[in-house]
This record gives structure tokens, sequence and C-alpha cells, in this order.
């Protein structure tokens, strides 16, 4: 399969751009439309105590994205009749351009919408809030981590990181019953996560299913959905519940499957919120090479692992521009442990320093202030327990983020 | 002796320092005293300062620059939807009566630079 160079990607992005601006920016507005444009750009600096060694020395994307980062976007959202909206979203991070969104709302009542065309799937209480604008923390809850949490490589990002397009379709829709309760659902069938870079693919390769083709040869879909309920306790405050599933095949001989489900639930006060979500996905692995795992391969029940993310975090808007955060995350990884890294393409093994019982917990602090309307300070300090030593026998971390977001 | 010193230390510094007189510098006097202030709005303007910045923040809507009512009709409509949004009917209708006053505001913001022809389309708004 011949991949686009970096010139024919860029030459590419610029062109779809290019279309947007013309089709949505200069082009008359027709009657009865609405447009809204708006971005996002956040710039943000990460500071670790300890960059770890090991994960510099591995083959594929192990280091950690401390430094200098920054996440871009721009988006359009057209209200082309009452029934019919279209949002097209280009993002840009550490990995380069990608379409968010490019999906067409064809809403025949609140309770039935049909959406058609490159979205994340409804999944959890996150990813709907997931742009840097939207949530007060420089980077994700650990449970949606793509790329920010220290020993990436080790963990292979989150349980499922955010944002993640797919193409696809969903139904979804909104019920209020009387005025208090309001019922939410979605379901989905999409093209799915994809590992079909290594010989023997123990994992998803998050980033594969971000890079071109944005085809895979895996032609069965992903389903899910999400059932969510909210209800009104006053008028200045509600508490909402909700579960998600998703279930899908990553290898091109739709054999290894993954499953993952989450429970999220969230209650605001005035403008203060607290949310809480858990996320759990059972992973299988191809174990037809024993000689790439660290423990011997079980006969039964040995072909999979599970990967549980929590988070909990507060929002306290303290005065009117300042807002204090705490956040408490963490994440769990039982199982057999490959040595072969995601990405790596085959049999080529590395010490990991993971066990089949590991566990990693973030504690944050943080503050948010709006030095100008629509252009805002981040502020944070993350401490870090690993229960496993690093190859420079570190168990313990200290991160630090500063960070501008600005939006229009 | 002393380990050397971290290099990356001295630009975090630097930024916080930056920072620090960029904060000084903010101007919040036109958020908090202009619509949001006017007795007839206040009500109001509590109900859409919750249930908006639920998602996303206020400075959104708030810097706009929307003039059409419809536009907010159509717009206060699809967030209403959303899942978990909170935004019951009543709800709607109140936030909707600050985005008109909003939109009023912004035609006479308009008015005032000798703009002939107020936009119609929309600079900003979306929730990316």
């Amino acid at each position: 399969m011949i991949r686009p160079t970096a010139t024919e990607r860029l030459i590419a992005v610029v062109a779809f751009a290019t279309t947007l601006l013309l089709l949505f920016g200069i082009a008359p507005a027709q009657a009865g439309e609405d447009r809204n444009f708006a971005g996002s750009a956040q710039f943000d600096y990460m500071f670790a105590r300890h960059d770890s060694i090991q994960d510099a020395q591995a083959p594929g994307p192990r280091t950690p994205l401390t430094g200098f980062t920054t996440e871009a976007a721009l988006k359009i959202a057209v209200d082309i009749s009452d029934h019919l909206s279209a949002n097209f979203k280009l993002c840009y991070g550490c990995h380069g351009f990608e379409l968010d969104m490019a999906y067409f709302d064809f809403r025949v009542a609140d309770e039935f919408n049909l959406r058609t065309g490159r979205f994340s799937p409804t999944f959890g209480a996150f990813n709907l809030r997931h742009d840097p604008a939207n949530h007060p923390f420089s980077d994700k809850p650990l449970p949606y981590d793509m790329g920010r949490m220290l020993r990436k490589g080790d963990w292979n990002n989150g349980v499922l990181p955010a944002p993640f397009p797919m193409t696809g379709a969903e139904v979804n829709g909104t019920h209020w019953v009387g005025s208090d309760v309001q019922v939410d659902y979605a379901a989905y069938v999409a093209m799915g996560f994809k590992n079909e870079s290594d010989l023997h693919p123990t994992d998803i390769n998050f980033q594969e299913s971000h890079l071109p083709y944005y085809v895979t040869a895996d032609p069965r879909p992903v389903t899910g959905g999400r059932l969510g309920m909210t209800i009104r306790l006053s008028d200045v405050s509600d508490a909402t519940l909700g579960v998600s599933g998703m279930y899908g095949t990553y290898d091109f001989r739709n054999r290894l499957s993954y499953g993952i489900v989450g429970i999220d639930i969230a209650m605001r006060v005035g403008r203060a919120t607290v949310r809480a979500e858990y996320l759990v996905r059972r992973q299988q692995a191809d174990t037809s090479n024993p000689g790439i795992f660290k423990y011997a391969v079980a006969s039964e029940h040995g072909d999979f692992f599970l990967k549980h993310g929590m988070y909990l975090e507060l929002k306290l808007p303290a005065a009117e521009p300042l807002m204090v955060l705490g956040r408490v995350d963490a994440m769990i990884r039982q199982g057999n442990v490959s040595e072969a890294p995601v990405g790596a393409g085959g049999d080529f093994v590395v010490d990991s320093p993971l066990m089949n019982n590991v566990t990693v917990v973030r504690e944050t602090i943080g503050l948010a202030y709006d030095i100008e309307r629509n252009f805002r300070l981040k502020l944070s300090l993350e401490t870090w327990q690993f229960s496993y030593a690093d190859a420079d026998n570190h168990k313990n971390d200290v991160s630090a983020h500063v960070g501008v977001v600005g939006s229009l | 002796m002393l380990p050397p010193r971290n290099p990356t230390v001295s630009p975090i510094l630097t930024l916080v320092v930056q920072f620090f007189f960029l904060a000084c510098a903010n101007n919040h006097a036109d958020f908090a005293t202009a619509l949001p202030n006017r007795p007839d709005l206040r009500a109001d303007y509590q109900v859409f300062a919750v249930r908006c910045s639920k998602c996303h923040s206020l400075a959104r809507p708030l810097n706009s620059g929307i003039t059409d009512d419809n536009h907010w009709d159509q717009y206060v409509a699809r967030m209403r939807r959303q899942p978990g949004s909170g935004i019951n009917q009543v709800n709607a209708v109140t936030i909707l009566r600050f985005l008109h006053a909003l939109a009023a505001a912004e035609r006479e913001r308009m008015r005032a630079r000798n703009d002939v022809a107020p936009l119609l389309t929309v600079r900003d708004g979306g929730s990316p």
C-alpha cells in the first residue's frame, strides 16, 4: 500500500481547508441557513520531573509528550433547515491534522436524529467537551488520555483516547419526561479501531486509527451506544447518569475483539460541577507467537487483558474569572504483557516494565483564569504514583502544566 | 557539588511572569456590568450562565457577534438537544430572552459604528 508523503498530506489539508472556506465562509448564505464559525487553540508547556530513559530509547511513539504542545481546531456548523444541519471540524494536534467532524444530522424529531459521516460516536460524558476550550484542564482525564500521560508507551495511552473520530452512522435522540427528566440515547455502527501494522497484534494501534489510510481491511463495524438520564434537582442544579458500551474487532481477520463499557455520573450546582466516570476495556490479543509475551500464555483466558480507568473531577468557580480545579484519576491494567511495542511492526521485543497487575494514580490541582473573554490561562500541578518502577527506579513523579487556550 | 540546574525551569518561570502581567491587565468590566446586570435580564442571565456553561465557556455566545434572533432560536434548539443539556423548554425561552437582548445590543453596537449592513452571517458561536 502506497502511503502519502508529508507534502501530499499538507497539500490535501490545505485544499480541504480552502474548500471549507469557499463552501461556507465566502459563499453567500442561502435563505434560512445559519452558520457558526468557531475555533480554538491551546498552547501548553508540560514539565515532568523524570523523563524515562527506557521510553526514549524504545521504538515507536513511546516518549511522553512533555515540552510544548499545540492543539488547534476550526469548526463550522450550519443549520441548513429545521431538520438538517452539518458540522465540519478540522483539528491539529501532536500527530498532525485530523478531520474530527464531517457529518450531517437529519433530525426527524427531538427523539430521532440520524447522523452520518465522520464523527466520534457517543460514549461517556467527556467526549462532548474534549476540545481544550471546553474543559478547564490542560490535559484529559487518564481514561481518555491521548499522549499526555507519563509512560504512555507502557500503557498504550488511556482506555479510550479521545477524540476518536470514525466513519459511520448513529441514531440518537433526547426526550423530556415532564420538565425535570431528560432521557438521551445513541446507537451506532462505525469503522472502529484497527491494528494492521503488527504481525501479531496485541492491542489497538490508536495512532494508526488516526492516520491515512482512513479505511480498514476489517469490514465489520464496531457497534455501540449510550443511554443517559438527567434529572433537574432545582433551577440551578441537576444530576446526570449514563451508561455506554462499544464492541468490535480490530484485526483484519476479524478475530481479535475489544469491548469497552463505561458509566458516567455528574452533578452540577450552580456553575460548580462534580463529574466522575469509570471505563473498562477488555482487549483480546494474538497469542500465536507466545515469544513476545512476558509471561507464559495460559491455555484458557490467557489471550486478553483488562484496562480499567476512572476519574473524579471538581470545577469550582471561585470568582467570575477564576476557577479552582481538582482531579483524581487512575488506571489499572490486568493481564499478560506483550513486549512487542504497539506499532513497531513485528516480533521485536523490549523489556517492558509492566507487570500483570499494575496501577497508576494521578492527583491534579489547578487553576483556570480568564485573562480576557475567550482567552484562558491554565495552570496545574500533577503527582503520579505508579505501582512499578521505571528503568531509573522511579515509582513516583511530578509534572506541571502552564497553558493558554483561546477560542473564537 | 550542586546538581546542574534544569534548563526547563527558566521558560516556565518566564511564562508565569508574563501571564501574571497579562492577568493584571485584564478587563472584565463590560462582562460584569453590561447586560447581565440589567435588572430585567438578571434572572435570565443566571439561567443562561448555569445551563450554557455546562459544556462550554460563556465567552463563546457572549462574543459571538450574532445579530439575528432567528439564528439564536435555531442555535439554542440545537444545544437543547445535546445529551444531558438539562435545558428544558422553559429554560430555552428564558435563555433566548437574554440572547435576543444580546443580539439587540450587538445590532446597536454595530449601528453606532456606522455599519450600514449588519452582519447576517455569524462570525462565531459554535462549540468545537
